[in-house]
């Protein structure tokens, strides 16, 4: 036992230094939203990347699943008076539907005409909610929806809401570190790096390309139902395809394929959203240099600059230890 | 009516066709795919307004020097950042995320240059509408649709009829072979991004006096185009103005006889119907693996 917190020195640091910073945050109201807001990026991110880090299926329309999760356990709520708790899983769950619909054609098409196929399918998820006013409300949005309530305990206050999205996120990542490291995640890496040489292995690709638009969709959408609950309102402007670019952004940011390379993208680009609040105007232009930057200089993300200094790191070491060894 | 609603498809089928058309001529001369058109077609607008209004340049003149400006901005983005970008091994969905934040930061380039309010044309022509064969048509309209028409047919003949048209097919459909033969494959790759640039911001230019100047004009534009240019097989030049065409006239018809809100969607919704049902396109391009 000893031993196995010994080899996971760094990891441990790591997780104590967050958990103090988030201790720290969490005193004052505003910085415990913006925890929660990091906490709910990070599932719809980990969304994303199950499909395009692990399949290679890009998605541009991501804010669709997103969208769909938060209207549609917005709708069951406020008109079925379903305890929200219930109905943050059952919007997942339509998203889940709409995921596996979209993945039929998906499945077939060259990453480009992908692209297009989710950008158009983002496009329609938020016209359908912009303009369908007798079920959405339209542009004015949803107010007034409801908190998230477990066991008679009702999480109103941003700290609360922290801890029950936290818990949420934990769940997240260990389920995702288990469907990578089980025969499906070897499968969605296969499928990644060479869809035929996949197929020639007897793997069957479409099926495992379909689930893996499911997980994906899944994911987005408990986020979205998550966020609704959250911030109490929703209205058609969260979910342009300007949060797809952000959630493709904060992924490519952190690193695809990667356990943490979604939390350091999201939590990053949170709190930079959040400083630059005053310069709103400037926001999509930050994005864009971002995203040139990451294209050009950080095509692994954070977290593929942080292998390459471990690597090296490691290099020097094992250097230092061959040379005491000679002498 | 009706005659106003078909040239009003006609031209905005036009629009649509050449903004496809300069996807389709990327795609088919590098292999990548560009997002960025329809910002293109917004920057080309606000380019001729500066030249037209603020220094009173007759509009012919400031509509050529746009599409000067335009094709030395697309070919500075392909020499520059799409060549430096695949020298490092980058897959092709980096590109269309490069081409992405390039629309971003066209759009963002503009809300500071010019405002993010809708900019108005100082009128073309002296009347409001002009009387054709009894039907009132506004002159605008013909004149976009005479200058669409007009590169339509230049670039046909440009790439069918020129040198450096044909040896920029010539690239397009085999680098490695045209190269041999000592065609200058990255100046034919460079002008075509450049060409599909030059035609987006021409006909943004053109279309500046109908529906305004704005920062988010291109953005359902360049969706359509692209619509478009995948419904005519993509990377087919003729089929993407036949897209266009089918888009634009979908579009003007299910909005004047059936919804105006739902257009868009329906749009959509047809383009996710030929993307499963028949997404080789009309003229039968490649585009499964």
């Amino acid at each position: 036992m000893l031993e196995k917190i010994k080899e996971r020195k760094g990891i441990i640091l790591v997780l104590l230094a967050v958990a103090i910073i988030c201790a720290f945050m969490l005193r004052e109201r505003y910085l415990a939203l913006v925890l929660c807001f990091i906490c709910i990026n990070i599932i719809a991110v980990t969304g994303l990347d199950v499909l395009f880090g692990y399949t290679g299926q890009v998605s541009f329309g991501h804010a669709a699943f997103y969208a769909i999760g938060a209207y549609g356990s917005t709708l069951l709520t406020m008109n079925y008076g379903i305890p929200p708790a219930i109905t943050v899983i059952l919007g997942s769950l339509l998203s889940m539907i709409f995921g596996i619909i979209i993945a039929f054609p998906a499945a077939k098409l060259v990453k480009h005409f992908l692209s297009l196929l989710t950008i158009a399918f983002g496009q329609m998820v938020f016209m359908f909610v912009s303009v369908t006013d007798s079920l959405t409300n339209g542009y004015s949005g949803i107010i007034n929806i409801p908190p998230i309530s477990l066991f008679n305990y009702t999480f109103k206050s941003n700290q609360s809401k922290f801890f029950l999205l936290l818990v949420v996120v934990i769940l997240v990542l260990i389920g995702k570190n288990r469907l990578i490291k089980s025969r499906i995640g070897r499968a969605f890496i296969a499928i990644r790096e060479n869809p035929h040489a996949a197929n020639g292995m007897g793997i069957n690709v479409r099926y495992y390309k379909i689930m893996a638009f499911a997980i994906s969709a899944f994911l987005t959408g408990l986020a979205g139902g998550l966020y609704a609950h959250l911030v109490h309102f929703i209205s058609p402007d969260t979910f342009m395809v300007t949060q797809s670019q952000l959630f493709m952004t904060m992924l490519l940011f952190g690193g695809i394929g990667s356990l943490s390379g979604p939390v350091i993208g999201s939590s990053i680009l949170v709190i930079i959203t959040e400083t630059m609040q005053s310069f709103v105007r400037y926001q999509m232009l930050i994005y864009a240099v971002f995203i040139l930057v990451v294209l050009f200089y950080l095509p692994n993300g954070v977290v593929g600059i942080m292998d390459t200094i471990g690597a090296k790191v490691k290099n020097k070491l094992g250097k230092r230890a061959e040379e005491n060894a000679k002498v | 009516m009706i005659v106003q609603l078909i040239i009003g498809a006609l031209m905005i089928g036009c629009v649509y066709g050449l903004v496809g058309l300069g996807y389709g001529l990327i795609y088919k001369a590098s292999g990548l795919m560009s997002l960025a058109q329809g910002d293109m077609l917004m920057f080309g607008a606000f380019i001729s307004l500066t030249f037209y209004k603020y220094m009173g340049l007759p509009f012919f003149v400031s509509l050529f020097l746009t599409m000067v400006i335009m094709f030395c901005l697309g070919m500075f983005i392909q020499r520059v950042l799409v060549t430096k970008l695949l020298e490092k091994g980058a897959q092709t969905v980096y590109v269309i995320l490069c081409t992405i934040s390039i629309s971003m930061i066209l759009q963002n380039t503009a809300m500071f240059t010019w405002g993010s309010n809708v900019m108005q044309f100082p009128s073309l022509f002296k009347t409001d509408a002009i009387n054709i064969l009894g039907y009132k048509i506004v002159p605008e309209n013909l004149m976009a649709l005479g200058v669409a028409v007009v590169c339509m047919t230049s670039l046909h003949f440009f790439m069918t009829k020129s040198k450096f048209g044909t040896s920029m097919r010539a690239a397009a459909q085999d680098e490695l072979a045209a190269s041999a033969l000592g065609i200058n494959v990255p100046a034919a790759k460079g002008a075509s991004w450049g060409i599909a640039s030059m035609l987006a911001g021409g006909i943004g230019a053109v279309i500046g006096p109908i529906f305004g100047v704005y920062v988010s004009m291109g953005a359902m534009i360049g969706q359509k185009g692209f619509a478009g240019a995948v419904v005519g097989g993509y990377g087919n030049m003729y089929g993407a103005i036949i897209g266009g065409l089918f888009f634009g006239f979908v579009e003007t018809f299910i909005s004047a006889y059936v919804t105006s809100s739902y257009k868009d969607f329906i749009s959509f919704a047809v383009l996710i119907a030929v993307m499963i049902f028949m997404p080789t396109g009309l003229f039968k391009e490649q585009v499964m693996e």
